[in-house]
């Protein structure tokens, strides 16, 4: 990685943990869901940016990630601290579960799967009343417990808490793209069939990236049901799916960083027309489109342009 | 009138609108190889185009049907000419931009017209078996709209270079066939049943920006499940998903309804992993 990059990297970690001295509570809310949805696009281009296959489910797993950890709490009396790790891991048993039949789809297929299966969980969701009080929606979450004195219920501790575990996340993903299994799933990517033939288990390694992939976005639901407290399907439908994927495309897709950069930068636009809400969706598929037409690299790939790489 | 076949005539209504939209996007997908989601969208924009006509203009409704049709075409062909003929070979982006298309179209119809239900009017009355004339009037033209789309992929000249681009794409350009051409029509043949299919189903129903939602994520499944190229596959397979749907929420559970659809597909897929007819 180049040294602009790691100033880069650098400074904007140190203006997060910043912001909340100077900022407005509104400012830091804003910028909390930026940082759930940077989780979810980093997490999103682990799977479509590094691996290949075009999903449009991601805030399927966000949700049940989501759903989990605030019945766990809630029913079962546990503490945030121990719902957050078993959500993660039962997201991403159940994502594994799914991806093995789902993935031996190939190409249009299984994006469309993923579509239905997005919208499968929403209606899951919307009708299990008595789990999930549906369309009413799920309330009375606690805040996370205190812990080494600090108290959870403050949204600045609440920005501290998504930046801290947000920061780790990354982190582990980008250690994992840079290991030996990155470079599988990039070369899955680039050609499966020649993957297959030197000897890399293209079908395990695909289930493992959707399932990394699914059950970070389920930790990333984890923290938005203990800072938001009040659960409701639609906060999980496909248009927040495809939401998340036009951040990862605005961004960059496969370079992680350009999918946190794409999160910030949508969620700063969308924040623009706050007062027309119903425009929100029209400005993300407009973007979706001009990425498209002029630098399917995304923002990543301007930069590159200017700094004169390829 | 018996409950049961009162839900599997209620089924055969509805799958007949899925297999109109499955049709066009099978047609579609065959020859440009794109999932073509923006049909759900020409699907809205046309029901309510069609509903202005009918109510502000006072047009007769048969006139609203072909206008329905020619704004899906129109729509169709732009999206066409101007967006996907660039990225052809490039599935990835097309399917990208086809559910861009989908998502803006839906949201400006919202933005425009709010997201509140209108009425379309009756024009129709009466009925018979226990199904109203309007119900069985969408059977009838969707019929009618099918055998058209036979002959016309049958018979006609153009219909003979749709076949053979969707079997070897670049030998039928070497034979001279005008491949541009082929995608012009086909997306405008698919844009014409998607309209007709949203003008079809809305006066049973209300109009609303979400509409052409579930019918087109019925549509794609009922493309993947009836296989490519064949006309009786997918009037089967829409059919056979509005009765099994219907039933399904009559016997099972209504609140997934729209699930049963999703449950096919899996249980599908993961034994054919290519659908029913291995293409692709």
């Amino acid at each position: 990685m180049f040294v602009a990059s790691r100033i880069a990297i650098a400074v904007s970690i140190i203006i997060l943990i910043f912001i909340p001295q100077f900022a407005s509570n509104y400012v830091i809310y804003v910028v909390i869901l930026a940082m759930l949805f940077a989780i979810l696009t980093a997490s999103y281009d682990l799977l479509t940016g590094y691996t290949g296959p075009l999903s449009f489910c991601h805030a399927a797993f966000y949700g049940l990630g989501a759903y989990t950890s605030a019945l766990l709490t809630l029913r079962t009396g546990m503490s945030f601290w121990q719902a957050f790790p078993i959500t993660g891991i039962w997201v991403f048993l159940f994502a594994a579960a799914v991806g093995y039949p789902a993935l031996k789809i190939r190409g249009h297929y299984f994006a469309v799967t993923t579509f239905f299966f997005g919208h499968f969980v929403y209606l899951f969701l919307l009708n299990s009343r008595k789990l999930t009080n549906g369309p009413l929606g799920l309330r009375g979450i606690r805040p996370p417990d205190s812990i080494l004195g600090i108290d959870f219920s403050s949204i600045t501790a609440s920005y501290y808490l998504v930046l801290f575990f947000g920061v780790l996340i990354v982190g582990f993903l980008h250690l994992l793209v840079k290991s030996r299994i990155g470079r599988s799933l990039v070369s899955i990517r680039e050609n499966e069939d020649l993957a297959e033939s030197i000897g890399i288990n293209t079908s395990f390694y695909k289930v493992l990236a959707f399932s990394i992939s699914a059950g970070l976005a389920g930790l990333a639901g984890s923290l938005f049901a203990h800072f938001f407290r009040f659960l409701h399907p639609t906060d999980f439908a496909w248009m927040i799916s495809e939401m998340i994927v036009i951040m990862a495309l605005v961004g960059g897709l496969g370079t992680l960083f350009g999918p946190i950069i794409g999160a910030g930068v949508v969620k700063f636009f969308l924040e623009l027309v706050r007062p027309a809400p119903e425009l929100r969706f029209i400005l993300l598929s407009i973007m979706l489109i001009l990425v498209l037409l002029f630098e399917p690299k995304g923002l990543v790939g301007i930069i590159r342009r200017i700094r004169g790489e390829k | 009138m018996d409950t049961l076949l009162l839900q599997i005539g209620n089924g055969l209504i509805i799958g007949s609108i899925y297999a109109l939209v499955a049709l066009g996007i099978n047609v579609i997908w065959s020859i440009a190889d794109v999932p073509d989601f923006s049909q759900g969208a020409i699907f809205v924009v046309s029901a309510y185009i069609s509903y202005f006509a009918v109510t502000l203009a006072k047009i007769p409704y048969v006139l609203a049907l072909v206008l329905g049709m020619c704004v899906g075409s129109f729509m169709a062909f732009i999206f066409e000419r101007f967006l996907y003929r660039r990225w052809r070979g490039a599935g990835r982006v097309q399917l990208l931009c086809a559910i861009a298309l989908f998502f803006l179209w839906t949201n400006v119809v919202n933005a425009l017209w709010t997201a509140k239900a209108k009425m379309f009017p009756a024009y129709l009355k009466g009925s018979m078996f226990g199904f109203s004339y309007m119900r069985i009037a969408v059977v009838v033209v969707a019929a009618i709209l099918f055998v058209l789309v036979y002959l016309f992929i049958m018979k006609t000249k153009i219909g003979k270079a749709i076949r053979a681009a969707s079997q070897e794409s670049e030998a039928a350009q070497v034979l001279g066939i005008n491949i541009n051409t082929v995608n012009s029509v086909v997306f405008m043949l698919g844009g014409a049943l998607s309209g007709a299919a949203g003008v079809l189903v809305s006066p049973l129903y209300a109009i609303f920006p979400t509409m052409g939602d579930l019918p087109l994520l019925k549509a794609l499944v009922v493309v993947i499940l009836g296989g490519f190229g064949t006309v009786g596959g997918v009037l089967i397979c829409g059919l056979g998903l509005g009765v099994l749907e219907t039933l399904g929420a009559g016997y099972l559970s209504s609140a997934y309804q729209h699930g049963y659809a999703f449950v096919i597909l899996i249980i599908v897929l993961t034994f054919l992993p290519k659908g029913l007819f291995g293409k692709v």
